[in-house]
């Protein structure tokens, strides 16, 4: 493997269902009890339009939330990318007012960020996704096609949303 | 209490009076959903028996233990309240969203009694909760209801009534979000006769789980059991393929229970089929739920929403007026929604007055002057609306088939088609299938939604092995898969009716509870409440609930003589079709009913013994 290659989970909002189990499923295996405010990814449901959207951290290489969080408590993992130490967390929640892809959330019970840990690198809500809408893929693997495919698909939608 | 939120939040609408009770209290007995709903109604019924639209009748929304936790399917909500249709119980069960909601906000149900002084809505955020004014929204259609209550927060859940509702139509039900619905039954008048217009959730409390890890590796497992069901990959395209499986199990019919054998069918078949193939089209689901059930669709020029692949959707408003323009299908269906009406018993009433027209019991003098010939697309949607708002005709027929042909007269009494306590049936035939019609007569509500859900005989045409190994398992005999046969039906319907309580009671949805089987669902349950249980113990439980159901129903007024269909499905056999011939026969019957009684531990008259009460621990 390559040294610097990395996995990040891949979205694929016209195969999301909408079931929301990958929030349950985070919600439990990290808090131990259901809760999707608590979870690390959100499906936002459009239920007018029918469009499901997931959204979590996409471990960026430069990560805005890094760079404005005042503590230091957001470091970056070589093979996981950011990641939040929350025994300098102080819950200012400037990461999430930073995040320009909406990554990152308030959990409402620690009054702390959430963000994606990718399970240590063995994401849950990938496995229970039924759909395939959420894959665990090498990044160099998503190839320039797939990229234009994801944008022109993002582009239909927001036309959708602005009519 | 793990699994559990722990408490019910009561709302008395008439002093504004909130207060939370136990959930404990209840689930030891009762289990949950369903089954707790029974028992608050059974206690909470006023002394003396009243109306179902006054104020004093409970409207329980009710989830279960497994509800919104990471148990597939598990998005299910009951909803329970004597019912203005029958006047006995009325049940109906809704997908979606809401009920994980409720219970992320604290709590495992909503008990509401009373009668707000102007129309209100309940607002719970975990322990704040509030009774609002609802002026913005009254009169309002779903979409614009649930719009503006949850204004940008989609995480918001609503549960509300349309016009139909607030107009105490009995074919009215309560959506939840803008396209779940509790539809039968009527509990959208009850909800209405409250002024209740809607109520709004969120919480961020969450539900704890004893055994998260055994919880991940059971819900892997039951996943896996619903994708391997055969009809598993298929379900997207039900909505059209559906037509072509009511067809080959033998279940179809078309206008007023008359007609199996439309000449123009296949061409709507196919008219549903490129319907749905030139739609934008997005597969939907609900919570936690694998199977895709259903869809987002919008048409161009027409409009947009969300529909089930289900009899009671597209087909019921294809088969029963027999219109095979599925533009005003499409239409029909969207004002449906958002007048928060029954899909399934509006198009059966319709169709109804439509066979009443073609034979002149209703002249054009009664109908408003709308063209009310079957496959006048046109005459569906006025229908609609008139059903909606109670206008001409169509206050006429929103109080259901039974009591519509009553008012009507003129032999149109024996034309309708019921069941018990004269509820509408679904869009299936029902003559030939004795477990259904035994199912329609002797269930809690006359809905067979909450009774026989994939019932083994209804695919005994198509898939006649699985259908006798379905048999096999319930009644240990694969005889009673078949159809047309009165022998073992009784225990047949028991065993569904056990299993069907029992998913309403957990929380979670019918469809694919026999696929992944008793024994998963009640591990799950461990997993997530901690609590010991096995396969017999859930199914004596089911028992005490349909027993206590019973007791409610004898407690209203019914008698043995309720338990029953309306005539013509004994005097007028079967034309054409597959089934050419075949009707029900009143001897077979009363004795498959009595065998039914006699299976339940109730005596003759159905009532149940002192020894059943005693041994299911409800003395």
């Amino acid at each position: 493997m390559v040294e610097n290659m990395k996995k990040i989970i891949v979205k694929d909002f016209e195969k999301c269902i909408g079931c929301r189990t990958c929030e349950t499923i985070c919600s439990l295996s990290h808090e131990e009890r259901v809760n999707p405010v608590e979870a690390r990814i959100a499906v936002a449901k459009y239920e007018e339009s029918g469009w499901n959207i997931p959204t979590l951290c996409q471990k960026c290489e430069d990560p805005v939330c890094v760079a404005v969080c005042p503590t230091k408590s957001i470091k970056i993992d070589p093979a996981l990318g950011p990641e939040i130490d929350y025994s300098r967390c102080i819950g200012c929640r400037l990461c999430i007012m930073a995040c320009p892809i909406g990554g990152v959330g308030l959990n409402p019970i620690s009054r702390k960020t959430v963000m994606c840990d990718l399970c240590g690198g063995d994401p849950k809500c990938v496995k229970v996704c039924t759909t395939q809408a959420l894959e665990y893929q090498e990044d160099e693997n998503l190839s320039i096609e797939k990229r234009g495919e994801n944008v022109g698909r993002l582009m239909k939608f927001l036309q959708g949303v602005n009519q | 209490m793990s699994g559990y939120a722990g408490r019910i939040l009561m709302v008395d609408l008439t002093n504004g009076q909130l207060k939370t009770i136990p959930t404990h209290d209840y689930s030891e007995q009762f289990l949950g959903g369903r089954g707790i709903a029974v028992k608050l109604l059974f206690d909470l019924q006023p002394p003396k028996r009243s109306d179902a639209t006054s104020p004093e009748n409970p409207l329980i929304f009710m989830t279960g233990p497994l509800t919104g936790t990471l148990a597939p399917s598990s998005g299910r909500i009951d909803v329970v309240t004597k019912s203005p249709e029958t006047g006995l119980l009325g049940g109906a069960n809704a997908g979606g969203f809401f009920g994980p909601e409720l219970k992320y906000a604290g709590y495992d149900g909503l008990v509401v009694t009373g009668r707000a002084p102007q129309m209100a809505y309940i607002e719970i955020y975990n322990d704040e909760v509030e009774i609002k004014d609802a002026r913005e929204v009254s009169g309002k259609g779903v979409q614009e209801t649930v719009k503006t209550l949850r204004g940008a927060d989609e995480r918001t859940q609503v549960a509300c009534i349309g016009p139909a509702g607030e107009r105490l139509v009995n074919l009215s039900g309560i959506a939840f979000g803008t396209r779940n619905y509790a539809a039968r039954c009527g509990v959208g008048a009850v909800m209405g006769s409250k002024n209740l217009k809607a109520i709004c959730v969120r919480g961020t409390k969450g539900v704890p789980i004893t055994n998260p890890d055994q919880l991940q590796a059971l819900a892997d497992q039951m996943r896996e059991r619903i994708k391997t069901m055969p009809s598993y990959r298929d379900y997207p395209e039900w909505h059209h393929k559906l037509f072509r499986i009511l067809e080959s199990d033998g279940k179809t019919f078309f206008g007023n229970y008359e007609d199996t054998a439309w000449k123009d069918r296949f061409e709507a078949y196919d008219e549903a089929e490129r319907f749905i193939k030139t739609a934008e089209f997005r597969s939907q689901t609900c919570f936690g739920c694998p199977l895709r059930c259903w869809a987002y669709i919008n048409v161009k020029g027409v409009g947009g929403g969300s529909i089930a692949a289900c009899q009671g959707t597209l087909t019921s408003l294809a088969n029963f007026p027999k219109i095979k323009d599925f533009n005003k299908i499409w239409k029909a269906y969207l004002l449906m929604q958002d007048f928060g009406m029954d899909t399934s018993g509006t198009a059966a009433v319709v169709a109804f007055a439509m066979d009443l027209y073609s034979k002149g019991i209703l002249k054009d003098a009664d109908v408003d002057g709308i063209d009310l010939s079957y496959g006048n697309g046109n005459a569906l949607i006025s229908m609609v609306e008139m059903i909606g708002r109670r206008e001409g005709l169509g206050d006429v027929l929103a109080d259901g088939v039974k009591a519509a042909s009553e008012k009507i007269g003129r032999g149109a009494e024996s034309l309708a088609v019921y069941g018990k306590g004269g509820l509408g049936l679904w869009l299936m035939e029902v003559r030939p299938f004795k477990g259904v019609a035994l199912s329609c007569a002797v269930t809690d509500s006359g809905s067979q939604n909450r009774a026989t859900y994939g019932l083994c005989e209804f695919y005994y045409l198509s898939m006649k092995k699985s259908a006798e190994k379905a048999a096999q398992s319930i009644t240990g005999t694969q005889d009673a898969a078949i159809p047309t046969k009165y022998d073992h039906k009784p225990a047949l319907v028991a065993g569904y009716e056990d299993l069907h309580i029992l998913a309403d009671s957990l929380g979670v949805c019918a469809i694919p509870f026999m696929p992944v089987g008793l024994e998963l669902w009640g591990k799950a349950f461990v997993a997530c409440t901690g609590k010991d249980t096995e396969p017999s113990r859930l199914k004596m439980t089911a028992k005490r609930i349909r027993t206590l159901e019973r007791l409610y129903n004898i407690q209203q007024g019914m008698s043995r003589k309720e338990d029953a269909l309306s005539n013509r499905l004994f005097d007028e056999q079967l034309k054409d079709g597959p089934w050419a011939g075949e009707k029900l026969d009143h001897e077979k019957f009363e004795q498959m009913v009595a065998a039914y009684y006699a299976l339940q531990g109730w005596d003759d008259e159905g009532r149940p013994t002192p020894e059943t009460l005693k041994r299911l621990g409800l003395t």
